[in-house]
């Protein structure tokens, strides 16, 4: 069984750190938090050409992370596959022994690096997992038997600071229904905002995993231009501590303000665990853990 | 209505170049009303590849005519004697009236004026918008009459993405997000409830190109084409 899984439904505040496949087939480097962060963390969240930029493929990255002895929590996009390619790699995840999946639409293409490309859609976020549970279930989408069942723990975005609200909690809803049982959440960096959230969504059947992230230099400096358009704030008291530095110095400053944020949500309980983006780099998701004293 | 834009001009007059006899032939429908393609169109369009062909010391001769509809044959049978006298032909029409045009006069050289672009609606002089796919199997009744699978970029059926700020689009932030104006709507109409359940994917295999369709009442006649 998924070990995230079991951290998550046994209480245990599970952290999942995400890494970041390359653009290429080097293998040195972005498979480096796997080794230094083993036994800290439970599982590494695998991108699916994050941002619509062109990547290593998740499920091969996936594959290695698998190798490199971690648990992997594969994303699988709807922006780049039909319904064909979607169960296909759903079946060559189950076959692989990758049982955390994370259903996601995807940025759309002409944000990303292959503005050209036809985005494709053919299933939405809530179909997928649909598509997933059959899979699970036995049969594909067109209803047809397979020889041999995959094993997923099934996972989906939530948006807590979404306005308006109605809307997202509308999908949310729905993805409970078509078999979400966790969920990840944008980065959180308004604890308030959260907590208020939280209570809002009253108990649900589903385990919640808050992004913790290492505040990039470039986002520090588009929140100073006022040209931050993200599903999360930037609290302006988070901006002053991270603005006016070099961007090394940033990035340091920002894992002791993620750290902050980790042990905090930690011990408030106000997710079930934390996944953490800190640029894929070892240094920094260590320092962030060393700050939460996790 | 189907809505287009001109091509570059360049990208026209490269094509008939080569023509002394070209004939322009306009489509006074869709394309007339979102300024593209329409008689003043034709007669601007004629003027400019005079003098940039005449510029170039060629002196072809440029007919003009405007027809009611391209994609209607009864339209453009009557044409068949007037193409006969031209080397080439350029249609304004959207891609349906160039083809079809094109059956008719399959032996000329025929080339496009216009990009095709969508059928949409016109919002005032000059401004137009998209409104639907085409996609075979309308939604909008559940929807609250706003097209998920047109309005929202990602065609998404079940809610909007995780993109959305404030209620504006991932993908063009001067646009409202599809899924709010649809909860809104429905909400302020207190049918909220229509839009719990989850909607099946998409029936794909209906928009296989090319399509047809035959009026129920035609079946018996055309029913071989089914």
């Amino acid at each position: 069984m998924s070990k995230l899984r079991e951290a998550l439904e046994a209480g245990h505040f599970p952290l999942v750190a995400e890494i970041k496949p390359p653009k290429g087939v080097v293998r040195d480097g972005w498979l480096a938090p796997v080794k230094a962060l083993e036994g800290k963390v439970t599982a590494f969240g695998v991108p699916d050409n994050e941002h619509a930029r062109m990547k290593l493929s998740a499920l091969a990255a996936a594959v290695l992370v698998q190798q490199a002895g971690g648990e992997p929590v594969l994303h699988l996009t709807c922006r780049d596959r039909n319904r064909l390619a979607l169960e296909s790699d759903l079946l060559g995840a189950g076959a692989l022994g990758l049982e955390n999946i994370l259903a996601v639409s995807g940025d759309y293409v002409t944000l990303g690096d292959h503005p050209q490309a036809k985005p494709v859609y053919d299933a939405d976020s809530v179909q997928l997992l649909q598509i997933a549970r059959g899979l699970m279930a036995g049969h594909d989408s067109a209803d047809l038997p397979l020889s041999g069942n995959p094993n997923f723990y099934l996972g989906a975005v939530l948006i807590p600071e979404a306005e308006p609200l109605g809307p997202q909690l509308l999908k949310f809803r729905k993805k409970v229904a078509a078999g979400a049982q966790f969920f990840v959440t944008p980065s959180i960096f308004d604890l308030e905002k959260f907590r208020r959230f939280r209570q809002s969504l009253g108990d649900q059947p589903v385990k919640i995993l808050a992004c913790v992230k290492v505040v990039s230099p470039e986002e520090v400096a588009q929140a100073a231009t006022g040209q931050h358009r993200k599903v999360y704030s930037l609290p302006a008291a988070v901006l002053q501590e991270l603005a006016g530095k070099d961007p090394e110095e940033t990035l340091l400053k920002g894992a002791a303000v993620a750290g902050d944020l980790l042990k905090k949500i930690r011990t408030e309980k106000l997710a079930d665990g934390v996944y953490l983006k800190a640029q894929g780099r070892s240094d920094l998701l260590a320092l962030v853990l060393e700050a939460a004293g996790a | 209505m189907i809505i287009a834009e001109r091509k570059p001009f360049h990208e026209i007059k490269e094509a008939v170049a080569p023509f002394e006899k070209i004939l322009i032939v306009g489509c006074g429908t869709c394309v007339a009303v979102c300024l593209a393609g329409g008689e003043k169109e034709v007669g601007l369009l004629a003027s400019q590849l005079k003098l940039a062909l005449g510029l170039e010391g060629k002196r072809p001769e440029i007919g003009e005519i405007t027809v009611e509809r391209q994609c209607d044959l009864e339209f453009i049978r009557p044409l068949c004697d007037f193409i006969a006298d031209y080397d080439a032909i350029i249609s304004t029409a959207c891609g349906a009236g160039v083809q079809f045009l094109g059956e008719l006069c399959h032996m000329k050289p025929l080339f496009p004026a216009l990009n095709t672009t969508f059928i949409g609606v016109n919002e005032t002089v000059g401004f137009y918008t998209e409104r639907c796919r085409a996609c075979h199997n309308c939604y909008l009744g559940v929807t609250g009459g706003i097209c998920p699978v047109t309005m929202c970029p990602k065609g998404l059926l079940n809610g909007p993405c995780g993109g959305n700020v404030q209620g504006k689009c991932e993908v063009d932030p001067a646009r409202a997000c599809a899924w709010c104006d649809i909860y809104e709507r429905l909400e302020r109409e207190g049918r909220l409830g229509q839009i719990e359940k989850i909607l099946p994917l998409h029936p794909h295999d209906r928009t296989t190109t090319p399509g047809a369709v035959i009026h129920p009442a035609y079946r018996r006649r055309y029913g071989g084409h089914e």
